[in-house]
């Protein structure tokens, strides 16, 4: 009935129709402001410079707004930090602005407590909920808990003076990539213990142990930009890149040489190198290193390290060679070497390298800015503006094991670092949570944390609220960022110094008195002389930057003589006949420690070395998988004494075998529907129990077993497996 | 028996289509608030550019916000039915949902600022609006139109002067 002919003509007909009518989609309303925003002119763009507030690094950007809405977010060229660069997280804030799960009134509990159920509220009978229970605490002070994530800027001396003035000491920052090891081995290897400054631009051998400074550690976009640099800002000189690692990770793959090291062996390694240089006197350093040095590196040989490690011996001398005589020379150890259970030997060892390579204070090398020099005028209050970016693991455990005896009575949480999620369930984090009697959060999503409380006060996200910041590394002192509404708050929200500052004025007494401020913006008024001071030029430019130092600071005692670290080997829980292959957990370049999991556009962006996206998985070797049994894109089920979760197998030729390895930040239970049913949390893996010896949070510090298992989700990746590699031949 | 079932589909879409042409024609006219450009313009001598604030700024002359309606007829006139209208939108902190009334051709750049700052008057591209009490394109920006006026001015006209 229907031939060819007519079968085209309705073709033509229906597509001429459809192709007409889409003529018409012009929007036939013009619909103008009731208020129109400041400085607004229809169809014209303005740029507010403001930070970033999506990790800690703490760039500085500039937020394209039009009509009233933020449209784009860069990188603010000025910014020492980021110098005009911004990484795909920080792009991705306008997501969580514009999130349609974002809290937009106070919500109370309505139901069993932990429940997760609970009912508008308006923000008067929120705040009354709030002072009630804050009087209640004033009765014995110490009562009183505010867990946070790490604080900078005049937000955590509002925080700082309101606990100090409230009579409680129990103020907790709690940061899973904490620095611990980092800080404990500055101070054992160079006698600061501060985050140093890496001038990875200047130098001109970079040796990486297990470096991630491209992807997530510290000041991810400033290392980048720095790493570009030392590629290619020099017309004779193109930096050399070596990694050691249990996995090709992003750094890994932007090196020139990578060598696969063994798990918790980067520290072995780095003191193999050491042995080279003292043995062969190749740095003036190393040839006039203490006897007690030369005696105690002796067991260090090439030979003996690649016994352990992996790394072949022949390989090992050559790039101990090679870092001599490529001088200024700088070694980096990254989060996988520092979170395992001998982190501070680890980062010791690899500060030793540029203590014999005579890089310490020099540019090139590791230099030790004062970072809060702008600030002196607060005196010890300063580090409340930027403290010690450690990880607060173990106050943290001690604070749970005093929740549960019931020795707290209010919680204050705020902060994206999630400990609900964050912390191993093994260590029964909301159950210590729930035995005080009133959590209050300060939160603009719902999550594994704040759904647990009480109250939840909706708070701003940081391109709606004023701030400052001092970032943690990427400057010498001479930078402050200043954060600044760009538009106007979209949901009914209060930030939480501001809250803490009414709540002080209610309180009255020594509270009022140590927050005098109205507002947490005249707050910061006070502080940078504004308005009509030199503030208004400070917003402009995104902060105080004074330009770059010549000086290096406070610079470093030598080590002591002797000081050389004494070996210790990383441990990883449970039996190894049982559990075969050892976990290497690493933040996700996207999701972070998590907290970008609720993000669409970071969900879908494919992890630079699997091209994953949306989804959990576990990478492992070929080889290895061929050993288990397994294929890739299987489903497993990952088990560790600790816990167990399912995955996706991933295989990749790059990593060592023998090793698992997992990105951190998928597996939410609550946290909106981009984040939840995508996978297990690989958090719930690690062990429970203590790590003698261990500073920080124990990433690298657990056995794990594959067992393969039938799932109905697939693995998405944006390019084949088999794109770059071919299985078989690796295997 | 297939060909009038064709020709009887071919007569429902263009019925369809001549509905749709209606309802867009009047919709062109018909306005939430029955505002007098000749009212404003004419007889209380108002600058164009007083509503239409971004003309020497931006590419659109814009519409006014209610806030800006309201800063006269908070005190202006404020018994006539279409005022109560406005102070109804700003009440309910709503925005007026104006209907589109001038039209310009796909794929060309119109930029207000570079024409109003040049000299160019409104009513050479608006004729007639001034004494208009509800709005209407009187003018068709045909490439004619343009390009007269172009030539006249000594302008550009490169083709991707417009077209860009």
């Amino acid at each position: 009935m229907l031939d060819r002919r007519n079968f085209l003509k309705l073709g033509g007909a229906t597509a001429f129709a459809v192709l007409f009518g889409g003529c018409d989609s012009i929007p036939r309303k013009i619909i103008p402001f009731v208020i129109p925003p400041e400085d607004y002119t229809l169809g014209e763009s303005s740029w507010y410079a403001s930070g970033c507030r999506q990790c800690p690094a703490g760039c500085g950007i500039v937020v394209r707004v039009s009509e009233g809405r933020a449209k784009k977010v860069e990188g603010n060229p000025l910014h020492p930090v980021n110098r005009g660069k911004l990484c795909a997280r920080g792009q991705a804030a306008l997501q969580a602005l514009y999130h349609p799960e974002r809290l937009a009134q106070p919500l109370a509990l309505d139901g069993p407590r932990g429940s997760g159920r609970h009912r508008k509220i308006s923000w008067q009978e929120a705040l009354s909920l709030l002072m009630g229970g804050l009087k209640k605490a004033k009765e014995r002070p110490a009562s009183l808990l505010m867990l946070t994530e790490p604080m900078r800027g005049h937000e955590g001396l509002v925080a700082g003076r309101f606990m100090q003035a409230f009579g409680s000491p129990n103020r907790l920052a709690w940061d899973p990539f904490g620095q611990d090891a980092f800080l404990d081995g500055c101070a054992a290897a160079y006698g600061a213990r501060q985050i140093p400054e890496l001038d990875i631009a200047n130098t001109r051998y970079l040796l990486s142990f297990s470096g991630d400074f491209l992807e997530t550690w510290i000041s991810p976009v400033h290392y980048a930009r720095a790493y570009g640099a030392m590629r290619q800002d020099r017309p004779t000189v193109r930096g050399k890149l070596v990694h050691f690692g249990a996995r090709l990770s992003m750094t890994a793959a932007a090196a020139d040489l990578y060598l696969p090291a063994a798990p918790g062996t980067e520290g072995l390694v780095a003191l193999g190198i050491a042995h080279v240089l003292v043995r062969e006197k190749l740095t003036p350093q190393a040839a006039q290193a203490p006897a007690s040095w030369k005696k105690g590196l002796e067991k260090y040989s090439p030979g003996a390290v690649a016994a352990k490690s992996g790394v072949s011996a022949d390989t090992l001398a050559a790039v101990a060679r090679e870092f001599a005589s490529n001088q200024p020379g700088l070694a980096v150890a990254g989060t996988a070497a520092g979170s395992c259970t001998n982190g501070k030997f680890q980062h010791v060892a690899v500060g030793l390298l540029n203590v014999l390579a005579g890089n310490v204070g020099k540019e090139g090398g590791v230099l030790f800015p004062d970072r809060t020099a702008e600030f002196s005028r607060y005196g010890r209050e300063a580090r409340l503006l930027a403290p010690d970016p450690g990880s607060g693991y173990p106050e943290l455990r001690a604070a749970m094991e005093r929740m549960r005896k019931g020795e707290f009575r209010m919680a204050l949480l705020a902060g994206a670092s999630n400990p609900a999620f964050t912390i191993p369930p093994a260590l029964k984090f909301s159950e210590a949570l729930l035995s005080v009697p009133f959590v209050v959060s300060f939160a603009s999503f719902l999550d594994e944390t704040s759904s647990l409380s009480d109250l939840i006060l909706p708070a701003p996200t940081f391109l709606e609220a004023w701030g400052d910041d001092i970032a943690p590394a990427g400057h010498e002192g001479e930078a402050v960022t200043l954060l600044q509404p760009v538009v106007d708050t979209f949901r009914d929200t209060r930030s939480m110094p501001d809250v803490l500052i009414a709540a002080a004025r209610e309180l009255g007494g020594e509270a009022a008195r140590a927050l005098p401020w109205g507002s947490f913006k005249e707050c910061l008024e006070k502080a940078y002389g504004g308005p009509g001071g030199p503030m208004e030029k400070y917003l402009q430019e995104g902060g105080i930057f004074r330009g770059r130092k010549s000086s290096v600071g406070r610079l470093p005692r030598a080590p002591a003589k002797g000081n050389l670290p004494e070996l210790e080997e990383a441990t990883f829980d449970g039996d190894p006949a049982k559990y075969p292959l050892v976990l290497h957990l690493y933040p996700s370049i996207a999701l972070y420690d998590g907290r970008g999991a609720n993000l669409s556009w970071l969900q879908e962006l494919p992890d630079p070395v699997t091209t994953a996206v949306w989804r959990n998985w576990v990478e492992i070797h070929p080889e290895t998988a061929r050993k288990l049994g397994l294929s890739d894109g299987d489903g497993v089920i990952v088990s560790s004494p600790a816990g167990k979760i399912e995955a996706h197998v991933a295989f990749h030729p790059g990593i060592a075998q023998g090793v698992a390895s997992m990105p951190l930040g998928q597996g939410h239970g609550k946290f909106g529907r981009n984040a939840e049913g995508r996978g297990g949390n690989p958090f719930a893996l690690l062990p429970a129990a203590a790590q003698a010896g261990c500073a920080g949070f124990p990433l690298q510090s657990t056995r794990i077993a594959l067992e393969k298992t039938s799932m109905k989700t697939r693995l998405v990746r944006t390019a084949h497996p088999e794109g770059q590699w071919k299985i078989g031949n690796v295997m | 028996m297939l060909r009038s079932r064709l020709k009887a589909a071919a007569v429902a879409s263009f019925l369809l289509l001549a509905l749709l042409g209606a309802v867009a024609a009047t919709a062109q006219t018909s306005q939430p608030i029955a505002y007098s450009h000749r009212v404003h313009v004419t007889n209380f001598k108002i600058d164009c550019r007083f509503c239409h604030s971004s003309a020497t700024k931006s590419t659109s002359a814009g519409i006014p916000s209610v806030e800006k309606c309201m800063i006269c007829h908070r005190a202006i006139a404020v018994d006539r039915p279409e005022v109560k209208k406005i102070a109804q939108y700003w009440k309910e902190k709503k925005p007026i949902p104006w209907n589109r009334v001038t039209e310009l051709p796909d794929h060309t750049y119109f930029p207000h600022k570079r024409m109003v700052n040049a000299g160019v008057a409104c009513l050479t591209c608006h004729p007639g609006i001034d004494q208009a009490d509800a709005a209407i394109q009187k003018q068709e920006f045909t490439m004619g139109f343009c390009m007269d006026c172009h030539r006249k001015r000594g302008v550009s006209i490169d083709c991707w002067t417009c077209h860009v």
